[in-house]
Order: structure tokens, then sequence, then C-alpha cells
């Protein structure tokens, strides 16, 4: 079963320096969270599509859109219905839509640069940035092992499953209550077999150094290059301008 | 050429009286271990399952004590330093491990950073772990493979990239705990072939082996039973050893347990037998008579007396009114893989059938068509008649048991009476009837004694038993069973398949899917073999055992006896056939 999102291509976003990516992630993330009128939240998005076309991951989209879609429907229609009325009078239904609207675009931006940044980066390269940027090599290192562990977890609770329905295990009929007490036969041999793995896995991380107290390092590296100081720069400008904006009081919906 | 080769001799390992005995569940897993491997030296250690294999190799490389909670007394130094109780991660790598499960010791998404995974934990320069990256996976031949995912390798790619990965820690002790058990013939070979080329140097290899084909090319072999050593000397000459064999509870060497019936000492090599029985005048004329096939497994009641008999009856059964059938069958996965073919096939009552091919050939996905985890896209499957997809699950179960590669993949109970009473209770089984049911089955296969047990804590052996006691308490009339031998030793492997043989003389019918060549060969009288999705043979395992071509395309040889009768033009699959064809008496 294949969880990963990673886009094994050659393209400018691939080769650009995990840390750069990262620190470009996150003024992202900034500029995004800071803004709510639909325009430039919009435009934000187009521009995070626009580097996803360029780096040829536009499929990475496409992949989740099963879970793009509803965000942006649900999230658009949830906040035009609840949009809180004020003292002054009854909800502007066009300011609550807009609103939806921000909210929804700002959602898709986050999950759109997040997509995008698993489908140029290895998690290897996200562990490393996390390193250089003070975050400790273990938890870096959970990470890399969660998204390996994933998918092997869920082979097997799927094949625990096929082997409890090959012993007349019924999934199907019963209410929810009767349903999830079902499941104690796949849960419990996934638990089991999960705790042996994790045992096994510890025993060959041990074996492979993992614990030598020792000064790590990695294949050679690349250092960043000017391209990388421009993505970092084009993200850092976006977000000043962002926040300029914010402190100025222009393009809010909602004033703070 | 070793990765290591090149340099001046490394330091011998050294183990003295190790004793040691775990603490949850007690248990005194070795007592008064003593061995020396040197340098450049290949030293396999067999035994049954609790003879201690696995705990000295942890002991050495210092997992046991230090991860696992165990009281241990005795010395283990190699050269100067003393790895008994020592940290494992103050070994700085100098001893290294190779386990059995491949997926464990597997953590990135890119092959090269694998391999350079553990140098860089021990702070080895950047420039050098990439010069250790490309010179161990050209020596375990995946130089090609760098950038690729390790999750898309294949068993055999994936155990050989584990040893890629431990030698370019560079370390003085190579430890490899079974680490074919989990492969295929292709991986296995492709396995032991990356190990001749890591031999020698300065590197000590240390491997648990149960499979004594691989073990006859090491310098040394030690067997062990219960925490002891029980002997040790030049592989090729301890492999002689029958009786020590047996009494270790691991398979002798085919080769040697013709010699021994014979009366003569044989080559352990296919050649260099038939060439040693020529001399002797064997076959004589009257030897090279047609089959005498003698029955490994002979039927408790009701079965035919001997394979080839059993064949015949049951295929007049088949084709008389087949259990189950299957036409045109094909499955295309996303992506455009195509999983099967075009199958066809049919089977009756009673037959013993080995489906067998490489991994990846489509045995397990036609096995999961025949018991509806998997329903027919193309073609069908018919079951006494009947679309299988026009069939609840339930049904099927009940009629065509389908038993997984691990035990522990369906055990869940808290008695192993009550993991076996699931089955036929869900299919509404109850009371007295029920009880029965589980007593039954219980006996059927040896586990009477132990049905208030907890199942989490039988051996391998039982659990696998258990497994596939859980299937067959809902009486099915044929069994599909996937690797039921993996990680089982000898003793243990002969029980199940004796359980089986019994089952089918009752005439259940039995599907085993298998890479054991022992297996097919001892105990099925058919053979459906796998090649790319498409099952390129379906006949009496005689049949294939003499087509060569078809055999070496599917990757599946032939064991060692059965080879050699080939070359003397005598019709025998196993060694009892053999030994009487060259006029052994029992």
């Amino acid at each position: 079963m294949a969880l990963s999102l990673y886009l094994d291509h050659p393209s400018w976003l691939h080769r650009r320096h995990p840390v750069a990516k990262v620190l470009a992630l996150g003024w992202l993330f900034v500029a995004a969270f800071l803004l709510d009128h639909p325009a430039p939240l919009g435009l934000l998005l187009v521009l995070v599509l626009a580097a996803t076309a360029s780096a040829r991951a536009l499929s990475v989209l496409h992949q989740m859109r099963w879970l793009l879609l509803p965000v942006f429907v649900f999230t658009t229609i949830i906040w035009t219905v609840f949009y809180p009325a004020t003292a002054d009078g009854p909800v502007d239904r066009w300011v609550a839509f807009r609103y939806g609207l921000g909210m929804a675009l700002r959602l898709e931006t986050f999950l759109a640069t997040g997509f995008v940044f698993l489908a140029t980066t290895t998690i290897e390269e996200f562990a490393f940035a996390l390193s250089r940027l003070g975050v400790p090599y273990r938890a870096g290192f959970v990470l890399t092992l969660a998204f390996r562990l994933v998918p092997v977890f869920l082979d097997a609770a799927l094949t625990v499953r096929d082997a409890q329905r090959c012993r007349g295990l019924d999934f199907t009929t019963g209410n929810v209550a009767t349903r999830i007490a079902r499941y104690a036969p796949v849960i419990v041999p996934v638990f089991i077999g999960g705790l042996r793995r994790a045992d096994q896995m510890a025993f060959a991380l041990e074996v492979r150094g993992f614990s030598a107290g020792r000064p790590r390092t990695s294949l050679p590296r690349p250092g960043m290059d000017g391209s990388d100081l421009l993505l970092l720069g084009v993200g850092g400008a976006i977000t000043a301008v962002v926040v300029a904006l914010r402190v100025a009081g222009i393009g809010r919906l909602v004033a703070q | 050429m070793s990765a290591a080769a090149g340099r001046a001799d490394g330091p011998p390992l050294v183990v003295r009286d190790l004793t040691c005995r775990y603490a949850d569940p007690p248990a005194q897993a070795l007592a008064g271990v003593s061995l020396d491997a040197a340098p450049g030296e290949l030293v396999a250690i067999m035994g049954a399952s609790g003879a201690g294999k696995s705990t000295l190799l942890r002991c050495i490389n210092a997992l046991v004590p230090s991860l696992a909670p165990a009281a241990c007394d005795g010395e283990i130094r190699l050269g100067a330093q003393a790895l008994l109780g020592a940290e494992v991660g103050r070994l700085g790598g100098r001893v290294a491990m190779v386990f059995q499960d491949f997926e464990a010791q597997l953590f990135s998404t890119n092959v090269r950073l694998e391999v350079a995974f553990g140098p860089g934990q021990l702070g080895v320069a950047p420039d050098e772990i990439a010069a250790r990256v490309e010179r161990t996976l050209a020596l375990v031949d995946l130089a090609d493979f760098g950038g690729r995912d390790p999750s898309t390798l294949s068993g055999g790619q994936k155990q050989r990239l584990a040893i890629a990965s431990i030698l370019a820690m560079e370390p003085e002790v190579l430890l490899l705990d079974e680490p074919a058990t989990d492969l295929d013939p292709i991986g296995r070979r492709e396995l032991y072939a990356a190990l001749e080329g890591v031999r020698g140097g300065r590197l000590v290899l240390l491997a648990v082996e149960h499979d004594v084909d691989p073990v006859v090319r090491a310098d040394r072999l030690i067997l062990m039973q219960e925490g002891r050593v029980v002997a040790t000397g030049p592989a090729a000459a301890l492999v002689q050893d029958v009786e020590l064999f047996l009494a270790c509870g691991v398979r002798p060497h085919d080769l040697a347990v013709l010699g021994r019936r014979l009366g003569c000492v044989l080559p352990l090599d296919v050649e260099g037998a038939v060439a040693a029985l020529r001399a002797r005048g064997l076959p004589a004329a009257a030897a090279a008579c047609p089959p005498v096939e003698a029955p490994p497994a002979p039927p408790a009641s009701g079965g035919a007396a001997t394979p080839a008999a059993g064949a015949a009856v049951a295929g007049r059964a088949r084709r008389a009114s087949p259990i189950l059938e299957v036409r045109g069958l094909t499955r295309v996965y996303e992506g455009g893989t195509r999983a099967l073919d075009d199958v066809g096939l049919a089977l009756g009552a009673g037959e013993f059938v080995a489906l067998i091919g490489q991994n990846g050939s489509g045995k397990t996905t036609l096995a999961k068509h025949l018991n509806g985890l998997l329903q027919a896209q193309t073609g069908e499957v018919r079951l006494a008649g009947a679309d299988l997809r026009t069939l609840p699950l339930e049904r099927i179960a009940r009629e065509v048991g389908y038993v997984f590669q691990n035990p522990d993949h369906q055990l869940f109970a808290a008695t192993v009476a009550d993991e076996v009473a699931f089955g036929p209770r869900n299919f509404g089984l109850a009371g007295d009837a029920l009880a029965a049911r589980v007593d039954e089955t219980l006996a059927a296969v040896g586990l009477t004694a132990e049905r208030n047990e907890d199942p989490f804590l039988l051996r391998k052996g039982e659990r696998q038993r258990l497994a596939v006691a859980t299937v067959l308490a809902m009486a099915p009339r044929v069994l599909i069973l996937d690797e039921p031998t993996t990680g089982l030793d000898y003793p243990q492997v002969r029980a199940m398949l004796e359980l089986l043989a019994r089952l089918r003389a009752a005439g259940t019918t039995i599907v085993v899917i298998t890479h054991s060549p022992w297996v097919v060969v001892e105990y099925a009288e058919r053979a459906l073999l796998m090649r790319g999705g498409r099952l390129v043979f379906d006949g009496a395992l005689d049949d294939l055992l003499a087509d060569e071509p078809l055999l070496r395309s599917a990757a599946f040889e032939a064991p060692p006896a059965a080879r050699v009768a080939r070359a003397l033009g005598i019709s025998a699959r196993t060694v009892d056939a053999l030994a009487r064809a060259l006029g052994a008496g029992d």
C-alpha cells in the first residue's frame, strides 16, 4: 500500500535545500494564516499551484482530491451558514460567503503547500531539515519511522481482517456497537504483532549504531545555493507584505 | 572480494562457558557454550527451535542482556574487547547482525540512504560514507538499485540490502540469524551468492541456518541442542553424521542419508554424488528400472496407498466431480499488473497439491480466489458447481479453509480452546456439538494438553498447528495453507506435514503454497506451477520434475536426491525411493 506522496523525478523544487523548503513552507503557512480575504488568499493559492505545476507535481493534488474538494466545499458552506451575527444587525450573507470562501482557500493553501512539500522532499530530507533547525534527531527519526510503519501496519490489519473473515467473522451486519466489538479479533493480533515488530526494530536499530553516541553524519549534501536563497526571499517577502497589510488594516474582512 | 578484504587479519571471536537464563518466561537458553571463530571463517550454527542459537548470536552482539532481560555469565571477547554485557551502542558497529525479518531492519525511503544510515550513526565522514555505499551495493549486486524505495524490492533484494547496510559499517563480526527463511529459492540463491562475495578477509561470519544445503559450504559447523554445543567440526564432514543431525532436530542432507543407506560416504554435491555412485557400479542394470516410489506418509485409512496411486484416484475424482473449478481466471491490479492470466484448474476430493512458483508469481492471489477473499474479475471460480460470487464468504469459508502464513495474524483469544471454537461458533455451532468439535480438532493437531493455555505463549510450531486447527474446526473440504512450514524446525515441519497427510487420507483436499522443494516431493502428488501470473504446469509431480527447463524457468530446484536420480536415469524423487532403487534395504 503506497502512502508516500513523494514523486521521484528531478525538478527545481526537488533540488532545493531541505532547510530552505521547510522555512519557505513556514513562511507560506504564516501568510495564509494572517489573511482572511478570499482575494489575496486566492492569489497565494495560485502561486502555490504555479510552483506545483512547474515542479511537475500537480498529480499529487489530483491524488489527494478526495480530501481537497470536500474540505473546500464544506468549509465554504459551514462558514457561510454559521457566520456569527453581530450587535449591529443581521448577518450579511455576502460577507459571510466571502469569509467562508476565504477560510476554504486558507485551508486549501495549507493542504496544497504541505502536499507539494511532501511530493518534492523525502522524509529523510525533512528530518535532516528539522534537525538543522534545532529539532532533536530522534524526533525527526520517529517521523521517518512513522511514514515507514503506517503502510506496514495497515497491510497487517487488512491481512488479519481477511484471516478472521475466513473464520466466519462478519463485519457487515449488526449495529455500530456490535460491529466495533467484532473488531477485537482484528485489533488484538495487529497490536501484538506491532509490539513484536517494535521489539525487532529496536534490536535492528541498535545494531545499526543508533545509540552509538557519536556525532552523526550523512551522505554529502550540497549547501544552500542562490536559488535556495531566492526561494527563501520570495517566501519571506510574501509574508512581509501580508504582515504589513495586516498592520495597516488593509484587505481584511473581519476587523480585529 | 570482502568489504574489508586486503586489510590485516582482524581479532578472533572467543566465547567461553556462556550461560544465559531469561527471566520472563523463565528459561535456560544457554548452558555453557564455548566457541572460537577466526577472521575469514564462515561458521554455521544449526539446531532445533529452543536450542539457543538466536540467543547465542544476541549475546555476541550484546543485544542480550542489554535490551532483553536475562542473567548471563561466562565470557565473550572480540580481541581485547569484552562483549558480554556491553552496551550495543558502545560496540561502535564492530559486531553487527542481519535478522530473519527483512522488513523490520529497513528504515529508509531510498536504498542508498538505507546503506548510509549505519555509517552515519557512527560518525563516518560524508565522503567515506558515499564510497562505502557504492562499494557495498556493488558487493551485493544492488549497484543499479541505489535510487529505489526499499519497499519496492523483492524479498531477496531486501535481505541483500540489509546485508549491505551492515557491511557499510565495516564490522569485524557479521551475525546472520536465519536470513533466508522467508525467501523464495531465487532469493536464497542470491543471498548465498552475496555471502560468498563477502567471505574471507578480516570478517568473522556466523550464520544460523535451518536448511543444510547452504551449510555444507561453511568452514565449520556447530550443532546445538538445549543450550549446549553438542558437536563442532568441518561442515562437510559433520554433515555426513545423519544420526547426529536427527538427534539435534535438524533435517539431514539428502546425499548424506543416501550414502548411509548405501553404506558409503557420498560427496554432497549432485555431480560428485552421481560420479561416486557410477564409480561403485550403480545403478546396477536392474536398478535403472521404472519408478519405485515409496509412500513417505502412508494414509491412515481411506486414502490411496501411495502418492502415485493417490494421484490417479484423485485425478478420476477431479474429473468426475470437482470441488473447486477455475476457468479463465484473470486479475489485473490497479496500474496494469496482471496478477493472474487466464488460469484454469480443477480440484477434486482427497488431493495433496503443491502450489509453487517465485514470489510475485500469483500463488497467493490465486489461492485467495479459491476461498472468495478475492472475487473473479474475469473468468469464474465454482464451488461444487456454484459461482463463488453468488455465495456469501461464510458459506465458502466452511467449504474452503485458508490458513495464513503467519499464525499470529489470526490468534486473539484467551485460550487455545476458545481460539478453536471461534470459527464454528460463528457458523452457529453451540453447546455439546461445539465442545465435541473443539475436542476432535485439538486431538487432530495434538494440542489437547494445551487447551487452556494462552495462544500467544505457545511455541511457533504449536501456534502454527493451532492456526491450522482454527480453520480445521470448520470442517472444510479443501484446506489451503500459505507457507505453513516457515520458521519451523525439522520435527515441527514433519509434525505439520504428517497432520496434513492424515487429513488428506481422511478425504480433505490439501493445497500447500511452499518454497520448500523437499516438502513438495515428499508429500504432494500434484503440482501447480505459477510463473508471471500464468499457470504454466498442472499435473503429476513426477512429470514436473522431469521437465528441467520448465523448473529452471520457474526458479524451482528439485532436492538433491531427485536430481541425482534423474542424472542416473532413475525415476525416484525421494531419498527413500532412490535408495531402494539403488538396492539399499530399509
